[in-house]
């Protein structure tokens, strides 16, 4: 894919000229911003590359724990997401904050919806976990309410509950006390509790 | 070299590959950081922090999908993250030494290589949400069946969004000082 300028969206916005005037003021700036600099993205890869030795796994499940992955893991996530020392307008070199481990890997979810109206989580972890729950909506937000079961002792916890058709949001509770979510998954808006993902059921979608 | 061959050759252990995927999307997710952000610093590091997560989630990433959209779901999240942990509240534009103060003009006033500065402070004004929905619509040029599969969010909703974005981005436009006056 290029980056070149981008036909106008299709849609019942084109017949707008109030829409029009916006979009195109938008991709207009985005064409007149100057590009970022070949060695930004350079200096970017380099520091991404320099926290591992070897390639991505393609599955959690086929990785030999390591001890020092949950110490990158949570390094990573304090260092990119927390970053309580970070002041609000200097941080650029920081990032080596993550350089804690190699290969560290990210806490993933994911959810199938199944015949009969539920819906299954499944969680993995890099790191060892004594118990990892479920919470959302659909159970108050309590971390006592819906907890999951670990397979296999592979740092890979499961839950399937029924849960009305429409949106809901939720999050993975980590030892009772950490709530973590799945950074590539989607994200609902923020309420004021912090970030939590979100899922469209749609029971009529199945095959 | 698709995105497809490159996300193959990284998850085998060859750097140059990832380091050829950042180089092909870094300037986009910049764009659309700087734009989410509106600041240059900020946006930089919710990039890096992106192209980190990317290359570390690249065992979980579906050859099914364009990877520019999958990158750009992890971006987006990035970029709420960040507004979350910055307290929501309304940014101060601060000018940086390369930006050019434009007038409030049509975009034909704003001249190749010139950052349409008043657009950029007008979008930091906007709730993150309306914001990111324009983006994602005008900017990147998603369909809202394609911002619905990478937000999570309903059609409908995300219409709203575009909606009153646009309206309160007009406003707030034609509000701009101009520079000549």
């Amino acid at each position: 894919m290029t980056d070149a300028p981008l036909p106008f969206p299709s849609g019942d916005e084109g017949h707008d000229p109030f829409a029009d005037e916006i979009g195109e003021r938008l991709r207009a700036s985005y064409r007149s911003l100057p590009a970022a600099p070949a060695e930004q993205g350079e200096r970017v890869a380099r520091a991404v590359l320099a926290t591992t030795m070897h390639a991505p796994s393609r599955r959690v499940g086929g990785l030999r724990p390591r001890w020092w992955w949950g110490a990158a893991a949570a390094a990573l996530l304090v260092a990119v997401v927390a970053r309580p020392w970070r002041p609000d307008l200097s941080r650029r070199e920081a990032d080596s904050a993550f350089a804690a481990g190699r290969n560290a890997l990210l806490p993933s979810g994911s959810t199938s919806e199944e015949v009969g109206g539920t819906v299954r989580f499944e969680f993995a972890l890099p790191n060892g976990a004594r118990k990892v729950s479920l919470v959302g909506d659909f159970n108050g937000w309590d971390e006592r309410a819906t907890p999951m079961v670990q397979q296999h002792g592979n740092g890979s916890w499961s839950a399937r509950i029924p849960l009305a058709p429409g949106r809901h949001d939720y999050a993975f509770v980590v030892d009772g006390t950490r709530w973590v979510v799945d950074a590539l998954a989607p994200q609902a808006p923020d309420a004021g509790y912090g970030p939590t993902n979100t899922v469209v059921v749609d029971f009529e979608a199945l095959p | 070299m698709t995105d497809a061959e490159l996300v193959v050759r990284t998850r085998a252990g060859e750097p140059d590959a990832f380091g050829a995927l950042v180089s092909r999307y870094y300037d986009a997710a910049w764009r659309f950081a700087y734009h989410m952000l509106g600041e240059r610093a900020d946006a930089e590091d919710v990039v890096q922090d992106t192209f980190l997560r990317a290359y570390l989630a690249i065992g979980r990433y579906d050859e099914r999908d364009q990877f520019r959209g999958w990158l750009f779901r992890i971006l987006t999240n990035q970029c709420r993250n960040f507004l979350t942990s910055r307290g929501r509240r309304s940014k101060r534009f601060v000018q940086d030494d390369l930006a050019i103060e434009t007038a409030s003009s049509p975009p034909a006033g704003v001249a190749p290589g010139v950052e349409d500065v008043a657009l950029v402070r007008a979008l930091s004004q906007l709730d993150p949400l309306q914001r990111e929905a324009l983006l994602l619509k005008y900017a990147e040029g998603l369909e809202y069946t394609e911002m619905t599969a990478m937000t999570g969010v309903g059609e409908s909703a995300l219409k709203m969004r575009v909606k009153r974005g646009s309206e309160r981005l007009r406003a707030l436009l034609a509000k701009a000082p101009d520079r000549d006056a």
